[in-house]
């Protein structure tokens, strides 16, 4: 109680400021069921696709398999620049769409019930809340790779595909989809901070986006641009069962490239704008 | 040093201005009362102070620094129109987030004394949408007391409360200005209960400071009057007014103003055939001044 009277104002480094903004954030991850159901949903949808596409119809007739190796649910053969087909597009990036809507519920409930007052009342700056939202983001869709990993490789057991693959290829695919969830997480922590009075736009625009809708529309137009697949969605979809230790680099540049744009934008927006 | 110096503060919402000009200064251990009419500006000032929005100009100093620096920010804590909790998460889970987000080392310890402080130390474990709206403002103000605040901004802490809350709302808040001994910024519509504990008030009224006053300055503002009811209020009136300087006939009885010598006054009546049938002491307070003041700068400005 005596302590009150003192008045010393130490002013918390960024270090011990993005510890304990990341300390609720995780804490808050661990002891609320949406982590968990998220990455419940990014285990059972590529189970499920493997295997039901893979199982015969109602009449008895033989469908034919979406994919005829299991691998493809991780990542398409070669690079896509121009999706032809969404049984290509049905892969590990899929965990962005699912990172998406998670983010979108996890930031809109900071406003929804006023908690972003709390933090911001207290020492927390708005690039604190931006870097630590990312990170957040990017562990949690880091999480649901893993678990696709593992419902892919279950479903494909089911329906009995091949898993003929070149190991360090697969890996190196399945580690630039991970390092790119710090790229797809600031990108929608950036558009949630843009809509952050209208949760539905937010759930909405994080969908629209990650889904790829603007860039195959985008690619439609302009065709096969290696800039415009690069910086807007390429990199994800450049990691495929062909990747090397190249793909791995870029998808980290591109990833780091993102993470920082979006967190200046997103701290820019913040410091500038009501919090509500 | 003042706890809160604020100079020339503006900010307006679609060009409608809710602040114009504001200067207001909160002394340092000092328990404010911030009074105005709805929409006068208050809660404004108070987001402002805690950096919820963006002033379009003005200046904002906190303990003789910036609003923005993280040092003085790591020692305000708020609770402005609602807690700012996760309805699914418990008591304690909220408590121990913002302890986390302040970095406190003792985190359960702390805890511990701030529910007991709002006593909410038998509820730690119920979800928050659980709990009734008395138990909301009271954790809410266990958040803002975590991690020792120099400086605590309540907004309309008791509003909405029904008598009881009210009550052990009116004790806790007595018990944190008095033995707690951070500087105190409270807005409340319920003026008597904000004349027990405020030491400095001030008076807000479209967006500008109309009055900062001390309590003691209040005291002498305060002015004592008599009020009295006869069977024939009109001759008893002209005859006060005769004897007396200012007389007033108001909500049904003659007051007669900075003169409280009762007896003096049933003798004067009486001598005059006009028996007394109620008499009583009166004293102007906060509530009082405040709606004189407000009468008289409304005439002022018409």
């Amino acid at each position: 109680m005596t302590a009150a009277h003192e008045l010393k104002f130490e002013s918390p480094g960024f270090f011990k400021r993005i510890k304990g903004m990341l300390g609720v954030d995780f804490y808050r991850l661990f002891h609320t069921p949406m982590f968990y159901i998220f990455i419940a949903i990014a285990a059972i949808i590529p189970a499920m696709i493997v295997s039901m596409t893979g199982t015969a119809g109602a009449d008895g007739a033989a469908v034919q398999p979406m994919y005829q190796n299991a691998w493809n649910i991780v990542a398409a053969d070669s690079p896509l620049y121009v999706i032809s087909d969404i049984g290509e597009y049905a892969n590990m990036n899929m965990v962005f769409i699912f990172g998406g809507i998670m983010v979108s519920i996890f930031i809109g409930h900071d406003y929804q019930c006023g908690y972003v007052k709390q933090l911001f009342t207290t020492h927390a700056k708005k690039r604190d809340y931006m870097i630590s939202k990312s990170l957040t983001g990017a562990f949690s869709m880091a999480c649901m790779c893993v678990t696709y990993l593992i419902g892919g490789i279950v479903g494909g057991m089911f329906a009995g595909l091949s898993f003929k693959v070149n190991v360090g290829s697969l890996v190196f695919a399945i580690l630039g989809k991970m390092v790119m969830s710090l790229g797809w997480a600031s990108l929608y922590a950036f558009l949630n901070v843009i809509f952050r009075r209208y949760f539905g736009i937010s759930v909405a625009s994080c969908f629209f986006i990650g889904t790829g809708i603007p860039v195959i529309g985008a690619a439609a137009v302009i065709g096969n641009n290696s800039l415009l697949n690069v910086f807007l969605y390429g990199s994800s979809v450049y990691a495929c069962l062909g990747s090397n230790i190249v793909t791995l680099g870029v998808c980290a540049v591109v990833s780091a490239a993102w993470a920082v744009i979006y967190n200046l934008l997103g701290s820019v927006l913040l410091s500038r704008c009501d919090v509500y | 040093m003042n706890a809160i110096e604020i100079r020339g503060l503006s900010k307006s919402f679609r060009g409608l201005y809710a602040l114009d000009g504001l200067n207001m200064t909160v002394p340092v251990g000092a328990i404010y009362g911030f009074i105005g009419e709805n929409g006068s500006g208050k809660s404004t000032t108070e987001k402002l102070i805690c950096g919820h929005l963006v002033p379009d100009k003005g200046k904002i100093r906190l303990f003789g620094k910036s609003y923005k620096d993280a040092g003085v920010r790591a020692r305000v804590g708020a609770l402005i129109e609602n807690t700012g909790c996760f309805p699914d998460s418990s008591v304690r889970d909220n408590l121990m987030m913002q302890a986390i987000n302040l970095g406190l080392s003792d985190r359960a310890g702390e805890i511990n004394r701030v529910l007991k402080i709002v006593r909410m130390e038998d509820h730690a474990k119920l979800k928050f949408k659980k709990c009734s709206l008395g138990m909301k403002q009271r954790i809410g103000i266990a958040m803002a007391l975590l991690g020792d605040p120099a400086l605590l901004i309540l907004d309309e802490p008791i509003n909405g409360l029904d008598a009881e809350g009210m009550k052990m709302m009116r004790e806790i808040l007595v018990e944190i200005t008095h033995q707690y001994g951070c500087t105190v910024l409270i807005s409340s519509h319920i003026l008597g209960e904000l004349e027990k504990i405020a030491t400095h008030y001030g008076i807000i009224r479209q967006g500008r400071m109309l009055e900062e006053l001390t309590a003691r300055e209040l005291e002498g503002h305060a002015k004592v009057f008599t009020s009295l009811k006869t069977a024939n209020m009109q001759g008893a009136f002209g005859l006060l007014r005769q004897k007396f300087p200012d007389v007033r006939a108001e909500d049904g009885y003659i007051r007669i103003y900075d003169f409280d010598d009762t007896e003096f006054i049933v003798g004067l009546l009486m001598r005059n055939s006009f028996p007394v049938s109620e008499i009583r002491k009166n004293k102007i307070g906060l509530e009082e001044y405040y709606i004189e003041l407000m009468s008289m700068k409304g005439d002022a400005k018409t």
